[in-house]
Formats: C-alpha cells, sequence, structure tokens
C-alpha cells in the first residue's frame, strides 16, 4: 500500500512554503488521481487528465524541439496558473495557483518535493 | 526573499512599486474586484508595448483615470511592502533590475516613509482584538453567518471563506489589498461570523486505494467477476 500519510505531508509543506498554492495533485502519468489537496469545485480526475495530457504534449514538444530536459510546464491564466512537473516516468504533480503565485519559488521549492514524492511512490 | 517575499522598486532614491505574492498587485485589484475586463486588460498590456506606459495606454483608452490609476499604483505599493514585512524575510538581494514595474507611483514614495508607515501597520495588526497571521491561519464561515446582516464585502469575505483560504489567499480572490481584508477578517472572526479553520478543513486530502505504482503494469489480467454476456 502506497504511504498516503508521507504523500499528505508533502502536499501540504508545498501549499504551506509556496504563497499562492491553492490546490495540488499527485497522478500517475496516465491521468489517474493518486492523491489531491484541492477546494471542493476542483475534480481531481479532471484535473489529473488534463494534467497527463498536457505534460504529455509539453515533454514531446522538448524532445522534438530539442530542447533538453523538460523542468515544467505552465498554462498562464488572466487569474492564475496550471503547473505540472514531471515524477520520474510514472507520475506527476500539479499545483494551481493564484495571480499572486511566485514560480520561480515554486519551482524551486517542487524540486526536492518531487523527488521525495518519487521515492515514496516507488519504494 | 522569503514566504512570501516582495520585490521592492527603487527609482532616483525613491520606492515607486513593490510587488509580492502576499498582496493583490494592480493587475489583480483591477481585474477580480471587477473594475477592469480582461479583455480590455490584455489589450492594453499589448499596447503598452510599443509605449512603455501602462498607466497612459490605461487613460488613453478611457479605462482609468490618471488620478485614479496613481491612488491604485500607491494603495498596491504600501500593501506590498506589508505583505512583505508581515511574513518570513529569509534574505535581501540588491540588484540592477531592468523590469519595469507595470504601475508606477509616478513621484514614488520615501523609503523612511513607507517604513515607519508599514511600521505601524504591523503594529496595527499585532494589537488586533483576534490577531491572526495572514498566511498561516485559514478561515471559515462561522455557521449562520451568511444569513446575518452585514455589507456586501463581508459577505463577500464569508463566501470565499471555505476553510482553505487564509486571508491573503482572500484578499486575491475578491481582488482587494491584504491589510484591509486581514483587518476585516480579525474584526469578523471577533465578532464570530468568522472562525480559523480545523487542519481537516484546510486541508482536505483524497486519495484511491492504489497498492502500489509497481502494481499499475500488472493490471493486465482480466478482473475477477467480469460475468460475459450471453
Amino acid at each position: 500500500m502506497l504511504d498516503y500519510d508521507a504523500l499528505a505531508v508533502e502536499l501540504q509543506k508545498l501549499r504551506e512554503n509556496v504563497t499562492g498554492v491553492t490546490d495540488t495533485v499527485i497522478a500517475a502519468s496516465d491521468g489517474i488521481p493518486i492523491i489531491s489537496d484541492v477546494a471542493k469545485n476542483v475534480d481531481p480526475a479532471h484535473i489529473s487528465a488534463l494534467a497527463a495530457a498536457d505534460l504529455g504534449i509539453a515533454r514531446q514538444a522538448a524532445e522534438v524541439i530539442g530542447l533538453g530536459t523538460l523542468s515544467q510546464t505552465v498554462v498562464f491564466g488572466s487569474t492564475g496558473y496550471m503547473a505540472v512537473y514531471a515524477i520520474g516516468r510514472m507520475s506527476l504533480m500539479v499545483a494551481l495557483g493564484d495571480k499572486g503565485l511566485n514560480l520561480g519559488r515554486l519551482l524551486h521549492e517542487s524540486r526536492p518535493v518531487i523527488e521525495r514524492v518519487g521515492s515514496i511512490l516507488t519504494p | 526573499m522569503g514566504n512570501a517575499g516582495g520585490l521592492f522598486h527603487l527609482c532616483d532614491g525613491v520606492v515607486i512599486a513593490v510587488d509580492s505574492p502576499g498582496s493583490p498587485g494592480v493587475e489583480t485589484l483591477l481585474l477580480s474586484s471587477g473594475r477592469v475586463s480582461a479583455e480590455s486588460w490584455a489589450a492594453a498590456l499589448a499596447e503598452s508595448v510599443q509605449t512603455r506606459s501602462l498607466q497612459a495606454v490605461l487613460v488613453a483608452r478611457g479605462t482609468i483615470g490618471a488620478a485614479e490609476a496613481q491612488v491604485l499604483a500607491a494603495a498596491a505599493l504600501r500593501d506590498g511592502a506589508f505583505a512583505a514585512a508581515v511574513g518570513d524575510v529569509e534574505r535581501c538581494v540588491v540588484d540592477d533590475s531592468v523590469d519595469e514595474p507595470l504601475l508606477p507611483l509616478t513621484d514614488g514614495l520615501a523609503p523612511d516613509v513607507l517604513l515607519s508607515e508599514t511600521g505601524r501597520r504591523l503594529d496595527a495588526v499585532a494589537s488586533l482584538p483576534f490577531p491572526l497571521s495572514p498566511y498561516r491561519d485559514r478561515v471559515v464561515a462561522a455557521s449562520g453567518a451568511e444569513s446575518a446582516g452585514s455589507t456586501a464585502e463581508r459577505r463577500e469575505i464569508i463566501a470565499h471563506a471555505t476553510g482553505r483560504r487564509s486571508a491573503r489567499d482572500i484578499a486575491f480572490a475578491v481582488g482587494r489589498g491584504l491589510y484591509p481584508v486581514t483587518v476585516e477578517v480579525s474584526r469578523m472572526l471577533g465578532e464570530g461570523l468568522l472562525e480559523i479553520a480545523s487542519p481537516a478543513a484546510s486541508f482536505s486530502f483524497a486519495h484511491g486505494s492504489l497498492a502500489s505504482l509497481h502494481a499499475r503494469t500488472e493490471a493486465g489480467s482480466a478482473p475477477a467477476g467480469v460475468e460475459r454476456p450471453g
């Protein structure tokens, strides 16, 4: 059984440490949600599916165009952001943020989280 | 740098803008409050690339007046300084930046004036009847708060107090300054309209029951108990 408590700790720390993060989801790279911390009006299944498609296209684009290793893919909206990070080849992490989110800080804080989540998911 | 942190734009010895992830900037103040539509904002931004002054474009388009733009710039500046000071400051870096602030305060504000004003605001928040951290404390509407007679601004705060949001998050959602929203949330906590949310309400973890990611590769075999038609 996956250590969901350990995953929850990581998601909680990310939302507490990065001002502007509103929701987080960890999903398998096929779009199946693994664990989520989202508002009532956000469906983790929808976010997971969208993020999986988003990450797939971004990864493909990085490979085809020769942009090197993909670090993140971000959807910019007029009132907020959706950032998607790959966790190895098997899973992904989504962070939704409002307009105040500092994407640089999110990327900085996400790196160690992604490493730890990766080892929790594949012990 | 820190959480929320902030970026102080200095020019000729005065502060002309402060951007912070902790306080809504001019864009959020105008868009989230419904004062300006997203379309006309985007059009003004695109147009301002050539003129290099967003304010000139906004005024020329009749979106907002010059005086209103400067009032807004001053409010966002003071709020940004408060947002940086009320959070954790990890380190300070001075940089020669070429990034122009979106809507600078033309005359600027002397650093010592900004410092003393921000200090007063910190003191005011610390001495509120219900002291709260605008970042850490997440608030939820008390039962019956929706029907309590109150102003439109209070009703809006109540509507956004889901338990997951801090005063800072509510300020962004309603498009008002961090300082006024923090003060209002504190008063509403004191009056019993809002409550500090429990950890269970602040974080709503939900998960399926995956055994592990490794097991997913073995899912090729037909699931047991599937009946064939016919």
